[in-house]
């Protein structure tokens, strides 16, 4: 694996997918440079394969759905444009230590409160997808099997039991940070080395670069 | 509803961009205590349960499935619409970003249409309809469900706006056509608000706003006469009124052409040439935003001096 730091990491996969999202529609070429980009970027990564592409392919289907309508010339580079963005972003998320997003999260050039907000939903997320699987359990347990299971899952009452489930949880797991020197931001230091700069201003100029060009060709 | 890259131009997503970075800015000054240690857990965890919830798809009629936009239920939940903002623009960066759900380049126009639109249209008709109503907790589900299911339907209007004005599609087809389906879904929008705020008021009345709250008194008259001139002008009948009927059946509608002095108005028969629906909206927005200049600049001509 690539011997990065963690915020260099982030920062580098955003420039790329912002690269890559901006560019001109139908410009291929520009498309496979940046295609190419995010493989060897995988590459190095050293990203689960099996992970990847079970993830890829998941969000794929989706994206196909609302793609397709657009017609097969349109929809061809709006997938292939995606798949780059997922690629490269998928890499970065799977090869990611536990419970370290906020570190690379913290040196984004972002407002503390929309960094606190995005840090405790991926947290929360956790939480809540716990839950879920725990009110399934306790619901077989009590015997409600059978096909008309999602009905109770889909009801009012346990979404909003899930919800308060969770808030009561994720409200012990705040304190919990509060208590070991959360104060908004992780107590971690998360700022880019002088070399790390320059490399992200040149990944910056690069992609800058190549995008601007896609649009007078 | 969520526009992925490559729907709205280049000029559309930079304006709609700035206009949402200037929202969440404001937001995130407004929402200093959201950021507590009470609040931080219920903005994170609302905004989590927002973004799994918008995950599922509920069917609606003809082929076409929608989601819970949420920003109504989270600007309730969370007691204020600035909140809410920044926990719908949360959900729908982490979708693009990670998800590819909704384009990097239309983020700008989704949080207009979601976080803005969505959550305050959401807020303030909550807010206007518990005025006319009650402010008692008992009718704040129906109240939400109302909201909510609005929401969406003004919601997707801006998104269609932006669609035409990006040249992506026709003023004719895809107003009517996102106003359509968005109307079943904010129907389902609605029932899935109205459910779960009846199930909080029951377990977790402290959630949710207190009965105290009260909204600024011109708050209510402002946001009523944007959502008539805007939104319930496009559904406005197109057959003539009484005297232009009388005259079309008697036959002296003709009179009408031959006047001597023609005067070209601007927003002749409330719309704007080659916008078609959204020419009335516009038209009814700028008709009202008139009216109450030349009304409020009258009002200061003639008020006395010590009023």
């Amino acid at each position: 694996m690539l011997n990065l730091s963690l915020p260099l990491r982030l920062q580098l996969c955003l420039v790329l997918v912002i690269g890559t999202a901006f560019l001109e529609k139908g410009a291929w070429i520009y498309l496979v440079i940046y295609g190419i980009i995010a493989l060897v970027w995988s590459f190095f990564q050293r990203v689960p394969l099996r992970r990847l592409t079970g993830l890829l392919g998941t969000e794929l289907i989706f994206l196909l759905f609302m793609a397709l309508p657009l017609g097969w010339e349109k929809a061809s580079f709006l997938l292939a444009r995606s798949l780059i963005c997922l690629l490269t972003m998928n890499s970065f998320l799977l090869t990611l230590p536990p419970h370290s997003f906020g570190i690379a999260l913290k040196s984004l050039p972002l407002p503390q409160g929309l960094k606190e907000n995005l840090l405790l939903t991926g947290q929360y997320l956790e939480i809540l997808l716990d839950e879920v699987k725990r009110m399934q359990r306790g619901a077989q347990l009590r015997g409600v099997n059978g096909k008309a299971v999602w009905l109770r899952y889909a009801s009012a009452a346990m979404i909003g039991s899930l919800y308060i489930r969770s808030l009561e949880r994720s409200e012990r797991v705040y304190a919990a940070m509060v208590a070991r020197g959360y104060r908004g931001q992780l107590p971690q230091d998360s700022t880019l080395t002088r070399k790390e700069l320059i490399l992200i201003i040149t990944a910056i100029a690069a992609a800058t670069m190549i995008t601007a060009t896609s649009y007078f060709t | 509803m969520h526009i992925p890259d490559g729907f709205i131009s280049l000029p559309v997503a930079g304006v709609t961009g700035l206009i949402s970075v200037a929202a969440l800015g404001i937001a995130l000054k407004k929402s200093q205590d959201a950021f507590g240690v009470k609040r931080a857990p219920i903005l994170g965890l609302t905004t989590a349960f927002v973004f799994a919830a918008q995950m599922i798809n509920f069917p609606v009629a003809g082929g076409v499935s929608g989601h819970l936009l949420g920003g109504t239920l989270a600007a309730i939940i969370l007691g204020s619409p600035w909140a809410g903002t920044i926990c719908i623009a949360t959900v729908l960066i982490i979708q693009a970003v990670l998800f590819a759900d909704g384009g990097i380049t239309a983020l700008g126009s989704n949080i207009l249409n979601m976080g803005v639109i969505g959550v305050w249209v959401g807020w303030g008709l909550t807010k206007i309809l518990q005025q006319i109503f009650s402010t008692s907790r008992v009718r704040l589900p129906i109240i939400a469900g109302i909201a909510g299911a609005f929401s969406v339907i003004v919601a997707s209007i801006a998104c269609g706006i932006e669609l035409v004005v990006s040249g992506t599609a026709i003023a004719n087809l895809v107003l009517p056509a996102m106003t359509g389906v968005h109307i079943l879904i904010g129907v389902g929008e609605g029932l899935i608000t109205g459910s779960v705020i009846t199930y909080l008021a029951n377990v977790r009345p402290d959630l949710l706003p207190g009965e105290e709250h009260k909204t600024r008194s011109w708050l209510i008259p402002v946001i009523a006469v944007l959502l008539i001139a805007s939104v319930l002008s496009l559904f406005a009948s197109a057959f003539p009124d009484g005297l232009e009927k009388v005259a079309e059946d008697i036959g002296f509608i003709k009179l009408a052409e031959n006047v001597r002095v023609s005067i070209p108005t601007p927003l002749a028969d409330y719309g704007i040439e080659g916008l078609g629906q959204i020419g009335t909206s516009i038209a009814g927005l700028l008709g009202s935003g008139v009216c109450f200049a030349v009304a409020f600049g009258i009002a200061q001509l003639v008020k006395p001096k010590d009023a």
